[in-house]
């Protein structure tokens, strides 16, 4: 559909999960708020829909129900689903919004079923992406994927995140706890995200036990999230527990929003050393929450960043752990990521965003 | 740990950047000083690999099919202890009511596990069988081919590939570092590099110190690297016997362990080198030819490098110096 076709009546937006606890689900949110003020009718679509959203979601079978002509489909990317299949059949001008997903091989000698599933996942792109009319990254490093899967007209739009949720007021409990802890001395370190073993918090940990044996010996980590991966998560227990830092490294699983607030606020550093991003959304919330990020300069890390962290070219513990002795002593250093992070924090929060995004859809599917 | 009075200095980005450059030089220093000597290092990550699954560290189906056997009974007899003093009680009371029930339940889920095992265990005869059938027409992998006299810290090509590594964006990896030498020389110039090589009796030999030799071959060690973790590669003596195969493998490993804006050094010999009287015996023992300095600079801007060949003195050998694309700033990036 072009302009010269009219304008579309409606863009739905289709997703495999809508979960208001990940990054895509509340992308998907924001975007389709964006959508409706923009005056499109915009209703989300999904496999799978978390019973806190299910009054804001209907089934993906169900779109027939709520179908017009010259209908445009949003398609938030991630990971493979029955969706996939669905769009490619009913043959609706596509937009495909890419979130990135992690190669199979990063899941191997893990997770056989994660290894088919992002397999799946290749094979689904490849499918939609020579389809779609237009193909939306969220950054650079995957545009590059976009475009190498057959998407020929692409742009590279930040994902849409209320980083205000980490700024909000946090969970008075939790946050008791990670003071008391604070007040027994040493730093606390961060890291927020899925517990799989392309977040590499593996690595987090040997840098830890680094940091603690050149530097800070009270110093603690803390890994905020779920996991995907059970493999992954007893081989990561099992590892701390060998170099008994059992008591430093807490893996609290995921967190309501006041919860994560309340981590944040505590964290001294965020540190993350993922082999593989999209994106990086907690590398941003980190930022508006004001703590200064180090984090090695995998996938679209960088570009997230934008010289806002530091940006570790390795991720040795040796060459972690220095990093982090000059960011939790140097107070010209902390005072200049917060600040070069909380402008970046901003610029990525503004509604400019979200309105670019309307705007490059609005673009080729007609005004 | 407490932000107080924080002095925002006045160019905060190049304040970030200087800042890189001197935790590079502390660790530097750190490891110069034997503060967390490799070997430690080296420790941690064979520690991680020990808990991963057997399919993670490599292992073969015989050691997870030995975990499948082990798997295979489930005890219905479920334990009682407890730390409440009628908890034991209730539970063995329990546990009496209902052990027919879970008995029966288990025995099903044991047998089925046990089916499993069996066709698990025909699978690895069968595999076997094959295996030795492959062994027979298998193109074996490239070992290591020095000529003394153009390798070593005296060799013309030292100085470029010291130079083109000089500012890499991680740390140096020299492939088949015999003693050492290109390593030292890359310490000295102010380089963070190591270096492996599977030949066991030089890498023992050498006295260690704060030098990081491990004994390792090429492809072993780049899987066990994580993707964008090394500054530089250099090879020498590697490449020249590869068949195709193995060199395609080899440079998609490099590839995406490289960090973008990393470099990648090969020397190689000539043909004229390989084919003399004098050449190595492993030379006729090797599966493939050394490529022209031409192939190699084709051969890796296909792959996204930006790649220069010097030849030298008597076209005797090469060296080709290829610098890995970098991504560029993304949407927005902030002007300084």
């Amino acid at each position: 559909m072009n302009a010269a076709a009219g304008r579309p009546v409606a863009v739905h937006q289709f997703i495999a999960t809508l979960n208001p606890h990940d990054a895509t689900g509340a992308h998907t949110l924001l975007l389709r708020d964006a959508l409706r003020a923009a005056g499109w009718r915009s209703e989300i679509f999904a496999e799978a829909i978390h019973d806190d959203l299910a009054s804001l979601a209907y089934k993906h079978w169900m779109y027939p129900e709520h179908a017009t002509e010259g209908d445009v489909a949003v398609y938030q990317f991630t990971t493979s689903s029955a969706v996939a299949g669905y769009l490619a059949e009913r043959g609706v001008p596509l937009v495909l919004d890419f979130h990135n997903f992690t190669a199979p091989g990063s899941f191997e000698g893990w997770e056989p079923a994660s290894v088919e599933r992002a397999t799946k996942a290749a094979e689904e792109l490849a499918l939609l992406a020579p389809r779609a009319v237009l193909g939306l990254a969220k950054s650079r490093f995957s545009e590059e994927e976009l475009r190498r899967a057959g998407c020929r007209r692409t742009a590279v739009l930040p994902v849409l995140a209320d980083y205000g949720r980490v700024t909000a007021a946090p969970d008075t409990r939790v946050a008791a706890e990670l003071d008391r802890l604070g007040a027994e001395g040493g730093a606390d370190i961060l890291f927020v995200g899925r517990i799989v073993p392309s977040k590499a918090q593996h690595e987090l940990v040997k840098a830890l036990w680094a940091y603690r044996r050149l530097y800070d010996p009270l110093a603690r980590l803390h890994l905020v999230g779920g996991t995907a991966s059970f493999e992954y998560l007893k081989a990561l227990e099992d590892f701390v527990a060998d170099l008994g830092l059992a008591e430093a490294v807490r893996l609290p699983g995921e967190v309501s929003d006041a919860a994560l607030a309340a981590h944040y606020a505590a964290a001294d550093v965020f540190l993350s050393l993922s082999e593989h991003e999209g994106f990086g959304v907690p590398l941003v919330e980190a930022m508006a929450a004001g703590v200064p990020v180090i984090a090695r300069g995998a996938g679209a890390v960088a570009e997230t960043a934008a010289g806002a962290a530091l940006i570790l070219a390795a991720g040795d513990p040796s060459y972690v752990a220095a990093a982090l002795q000059r960011v939790c002593t140097d107070d010209a250093l902390r005072a200049a990521l917060t600040a070069v992070g909380t402008a970046r924090a901003t610029e990525l929060a503004s509604g400019l965003a979200a309105s670019r995004t309307v705007e490059a859809i609005a673009e080729v599917v007609g005004r | 740990m407490e932000d107080s009075e924080l002095t925002m200095p006045e160019d905060p980005q190049a304040y970030v950047d200087q800042v890189m450059a001197e935790i590079a030089e502390e660790v530097r220093l750190r490891r110069s000083s034997g503060d967390l000597p490799p070997k430690l290092e080296r420790e941690l990550d064979e520690l991680f690999l020990a808990h991963s699954p057997v399919a993670g560290r490599g292992g073969d189906l015989g050691d997870a099919l030995r975990m499948v056997d082990a798997a295979t009974f489930i005890d219905p007899v479920v334990p009682v202890e407890s730390e409440k003093a009628a908890g034991a009680f209730v539970k063995k009371g329990m546990r009496s009511m209902m052990l027919w029930y879970v008995g029966w339940v288990t025995h099903q889920m044991s047998q089925s596990a046990s089916a499993v095992s069996r066709a698990l265990h025909i699978v690895d005869q069968r595999l076997l069988e094959l295996e030795r059938q492959v062994e027979v027409q298998r193109v074996p992998g490239a070992g290591i081919v020095e000529f003394p006299e153009l390798d070593g810290a005296d060799a013309w090509w030292v100085e470029p590939a010291v130079a083109a590594v000089a500012k890499a964006p991680g740390r140096v990896l020299h492939a088949a570092c015999g003693d050492g030498w290109l390593v030292r020389r890359i310490v000295a110039a102010g380089g963070d590099a190591y270096g492996i090589d599977p030949r066991a009796h030089l890498v023992q030999a050498v006295e260690l110190g704060t030098l990081d030799l491990r004994e390792e071959g090429l492809a072993e060690h780049l899987r066990a690297v994580a993707a964008a973790g090394l500054g530089a590669v250099v090879l020498s003596g590697v490449v020249e016997g590869m068949a195709s195969g193995e060199r395609a493998q080899l440079l998609s490993a490099i590839e995406t362990r490289l960090a973008p804006g990393g470099t990648l050094v090969v020397h190689s010999v000539s043909r004229d080198s390989w084919e003399s009287a004098d050449a190595p015996p492993e030379a006729d023992l090797a599966p493939g030819r050394p490529l022209r300095p031409e192939a190699w600079c084709r051969l890796l801007e296909q792959s996204g490098y930006e790649a220069v060949a010097q030849v030298g003195r008597g076209g005797a050998d090469y060296v080709v110096t290829a610098v890995r694309d970098t991504i560029t700033a993304p949407y927005a990036p902030r002007q300084r």
